[in-house]
């Protein structure tokens, strides 16, 4: 047999999506073969079936591969001053092995992106967050003495939520790491095991962080431990519908991040998304800030709200109207909430509507009975709490089952 | 913090532009002190001594178009004395045929008719019309599209628009039709196609591209040819020296009652809750303003002031602003007068221009592109003692040539050695011109950009403070959203060449950031 001869490869770039470590597992999971792209990774939408998957997130426990999300770290002594310049919150408050949600914005006040934001150190910082970020953040730190890293390759991330999450983490060894960690801390459990007790379902749940390398291994260990825990692996589907049962807003679907959007007026301040308390005008300067000053003097344009839609068929880009007659906003995200037993939705409205104006709102919907479509416009009532909470979600330490 | 307000405005920076802000102020009854690190007045349009008893323009040495509501304004040439003499322009050529220019009228040099005597006075009334119309839009601040109609500045506005609008129809359609074929072409193009190249047009090409990274090639040196143009296209030298035009500002700015102080350089400006309440002095004192104006160029007010006051899209568009020099500063003192083969003895005093075609001008920019030392640069060169024997005593002269163009930063820096090389380049192409010119000089002075930054603050040693290119005038002077002087943080401005309209010896930047301040009521 001839020996193959060697031809140099050229630099090798994968084509296509990307596999994240936890693949080789993922894949002999999935019934459904339902992938899709997250940032340029393999992420699936189903594994089995979604109302297995969204019932284990609310009554089992569930393992989600959060890898793709991409995260930054910002360190170096002006680190925090880098923050505070970039965020609308107050950095300064996210204490030391604490977690913070926050929104940034562009001059306009409209929102970059939102993410979670860990405290490691007194000037080392990571940010968590959906869109890609790194110029950004290079040229928020410019003339600032602070080192911005990607990390999104080197770190990797796991959710598991749902009530058991703690039983489980229990039997897989780090139960007395975690039993002291309310919501939002986050701590180094194990060397190069970071936990966090976040999540996007509005239930008991946390986060695991570690190397790129060890995320197999880690996942192998919680899986050992789920048995007696009706541990679940899930897609991106079920936990869309605990996340909008939570009242909880995804960029790229209840607003757009307006460096992703070309046409004019599409980006959203976080006045409009309902986040006033994010924005600390007495801070100092962040970017933005003016042109949120001016917006808050003159108020916002729109109003995104949470709904409760009558009857049960999901409203999901239902228009709205006032009074039947007048169009003044649409559905962001809709489901019927199988918890809540209710049909609720976000939704975004054009102020005065779901501002100053709040009643005799209208959603309508187009149903198909067999294969004929009725246009029905049923009542919607906007409501100022998530639809789903749940006490357990911040009990400290968690209860055991 | 700190509520004491030692003045209403405090003016960074005594070149004309910050005096003109001042003046214009004071006028207004505002307390105004006028700070400048160095210790001379004008900034680039200051004078210098070169040796005992000679007075020398240091930088700029010659008025093309200050503007004339700030003359008006400041009463320059009334109640403060400003006396300039206009200048012929004289275009050198190689073989002694020199053209000259007086008057928007070409001949050459000896009274001979010049073949392109007639597309020069064609050309030359067209450009200046249409710089006139330019012109109008440099007394106020760019128009925006923001804001609602119902504001009386922007009703001000879209009726000063209107009004060029209204001009742009008075030029009649075939004039239009020409204003907008060459606004926004090159100067290469443009002149060619009236004349064939030469010293006539060469003279035009570089007047079109002198302080700028542009050749007559670029895109946009039209624009800048007609800016130049903007007051009717013609050259004063003023009586005294360029230090004389500095001297009358601030003569005018002391009349209403500003307080200058040379030497006192800010070493920061005090921001609180989002307003600039003052300014720190290099000698740790500290003084409170209502509002401060500054005439620096916009990143050293941005780090002033401090990066974390601005917005990062702000940062981002100050760190791209293109503000590379290209000139050089060449100042000797001659022990007599060079003689020019060819030109009539009392044209010696006449603006010099060595760009002996558009061809020379272009090829003169191609190696500054490159970082690399010019071997043929483009000159012009002005003897103003022959105009102003005051200027020097005992038979001497002062020899003043603008270099176009050399490198901002060629490699491995401006050293000595770099400097001298560019000297002796100088000298060899005004020898051409002139020789025996070199024999005759007792002293000199070489100003390379980074000289030109360090002694005035001008961003990069621009002659401008920064590209005059369409990605950089009008509503995007500096950068787009800080156009309107007010520079992000509340009461802060600038007011220098690197805003609207631009560079050169106007003073309109002052004059209207000065009018932008007291129209928002800052101070």
């Amino acid at each position: 047999m001839a020996k193959s001869a060697k031809i140099p490869q050229p630099f090798a770039v994968p084509i296509g999506l990307v596999p994240t470590p936890l693949q080789p597992r993922l894949e002999a999971l999935s019934q459904a073969k339902a992938w899709a792209g997250w940032a340029g990774y393999i992420t699936a939408r189903v594994l089995d079936n979604v109302e297995f998957e969204y019932f284990a997130i609310r009554n089992q426990v569930t393992l989600f591969d959060i890898s793709p999300m991409h995260k930054y770290r910002i360190t170096g002594p002006d680190a925090l001053a880098v923050m505070n310049r970039l965020i609308t919150r107050d950095a300064a408050k996210i204490g030391i092995g604490r977690v913070g949600y926050a929104m940034w914005c562009n001059e306009q006040g409209m929102v970059i992106d939102d993410g979670t934001i860990f405290r490691f150190g007194e000037a080392d910082f990571r940010l968590c967050c959906q869109e890609p970020m790194l110029t950004w953040l290079l040229d928020s730190a410019w003339g600032f003495d602070a080192e911005i890293r990607d990390e999104s390759e080197a770190i990797a991330g796991l959710s598991l939520q749902g009530p058991t999450a703690f039983s489980l983490l229990a039997e897989a060894g780090f139960g007395d790491a975690v039993a002291g960690l309310k919501p939002f801390d986050l701590d180094e459990v194990e060397p190069g095991i970071w936990i966090s007790r976040t999540g996007f379902t509005g239930d008991l749940g946390y986060e695991l962080w570690c190397g790129w390398d060890g995320v197999l291994a880690l996942w192998d260990r919680l899986w050992a431990a789920g048995g007696n825990w009706g541990l679940r692996a899930i897609g991106g589907e079920a936990l869309d519908i605990a996340r909008i049962e939570a009242g909880f807003i995804a960029a790229g679907v209840d607003f757009q991040p307006v460096h992703g959007a070309i046409r004019l007026g599409r980006g959203r301040s976080p006045l409009e998304l309902g986040f006033a308390r994010m924005v600390d005008f007495d801070k100092g300067h962040f970017n933005g800030r003016r042109a949120l000053l001016a917006e808050r003097a003159r108020g916002p344009k729109h109003h995104l709200v949470r709904l409760d839609i009558g009857g049960f068929r999901p409203a999901d880009g239902a228009l709205l109207y006032h009074k039947k007659k007048k169009e003044v906003g649409h559905v962001t995200s809709g489901i019927w909430s199988p918890t809540a037993k209710r049909n609720v939705a976000l939704a975004e409205l054009r102020a005065p509507y779901g501002g100053a104006v709040k009643g005799d709102l209208w959603a309508e919907i187009y149903v198909n009975l067999e294969g004929q479509w009725d246009k029905r416009l049923v009542p919607v009532r906007i409501e100022d709490k998530p639809f789903f909470t749940h006490k357990r979600a911040r009990a400290t330490p968690p209860n055991r089952f | 913090m700190s509520a004491a307000r030692d003045f209403d405005v405090i003016v960074i920076g005594a070149g004309h532009n910050g005096l003109a802000a001042a003046a214009t102020l004071a006028r207004k009854g505002r307390r105004v002190c006028v700070l400048e690190r160095s210790d001379t007045l004008g900034g680039m349009a200051g004078n210098f001594s070169p040796a005992k008893g000679v007075t020398a323009p240091r930088m700029a040495h010659l008025l093309y178009n200050l503007n004339p509501k700030v003359a008006r304004d400041l009463g320059l040439g009334e109640r403060i004395p400003l006396k300039t003499l206009a200048l012929p322009s004289v275009a050198l050529s190689p073989d002694g045929n020199h053209v000259v220019v007086e008057a928007g009228k070409a001949r050459f040099a000896d009274g001979r008719a010049h073949p392109d005597a007639a597309a020069f006075a064609a050309l030359h009334d067209r450009l200046t019309r249409f710089a006139g119309l330019l012109a109008k839009m440099s007394e106020n601040p760019p128009p925006g599209l923001q804001g609602s109609l119902l504001d009386p500045a922007k009703l001000g506005e879209l009726i000063r628009l209107a009004r060029l609008g209204l001009g742009l129809k008075r030029l009649g359609k075939v004039e239009m039709r020409e204003f907008l074929r060459i606004l926004m072409s090159n100067a290469h193009d443009l002149l060619l196609d009236e004349m064939g190249d030469g010293p006539l047009a060469g003279l035009l090409a570089a007047d079109a591209v002198r302080g700028a990274f542009a050749g007559p090639r670029s895109p946009g040196t039209v624009f800048t040819l007609m800016y130049r143009m903007g007051n009717g296209g013609n050259v004063a030298l003023p009586v005294g020296g360029m230090g004389a035009v500095a001297e009358a500002f601030a003569s005018a700015a002391r009349a209403v009652g500003c307080d200058i102080r040379l030497g006192n350089g800010v070493a920061g400006i005090e921001v609180a809750d989002d307003r600039a309440v003052g300014v720190l002095l290099d000698d740790g004192t500290r003084l409170g303003a209502g509002a401060i104006l500054s005439s620096a160029g916009p990143m050293p007010t941005l780090k002033l002031a401090g990066i974390r006051h601005f917005d990062t899209e702000a940062v981002r568009r100050l760190r791209h602003h293109r503000c590379k020099g290209s000139v050089a500063k060449i100042n000797l003192v001659l022990s007599g007068v060079p003689a020019i083969p060819g030109l009539p003895v009392d044209l010696n005093r006449g603006r010099l221009v060595i760009a002996p075609s558009v061809e020379y001008v272009e090829r003169a920019f191609n190696p500054a592109k490159y970082g690399e030392m010019p071997t043929a640069p483009s000159i012009e060169l002005l003897l103003p003692c022959l105009s102003d024997p005051s200027l020097a005593s005992d038979g001497r002269q002062v020899a003043s040539a603008i270099v176009n163009f050399v490198p901002p930063a060629p490699d491995g820096g401006w050293t000595k050695a770099r400097r001298n090389a560019l000297l002796k380049t100088v000298l060899g192409v005004l020898e051409q011109y002139a020789p025996g010119l070199s024999g005759l000089v007792t002293q000199s002075e070489t100003l390379v950009p980074p000289d030109i930054e360090a002694l005035t603050g001008a961003p990069g040693g621009h002659w401008h403070h920064g590209e005059m290119g369409f990605d950089q005038v009008l509503t995007n002077r500096p950068a787009n959203g800080m156009a309107r002087y007010r520079f992000g943080v509340n009461g802060l401005y600038l007011c220098g060449a690197a805003a609207h309209p631009g560079g050169d010896v106007t003073g309109a930047p002052g004059r209207n950031a000065a009018l932008q301040l007291l129209r928002d009521g800052v101070a």
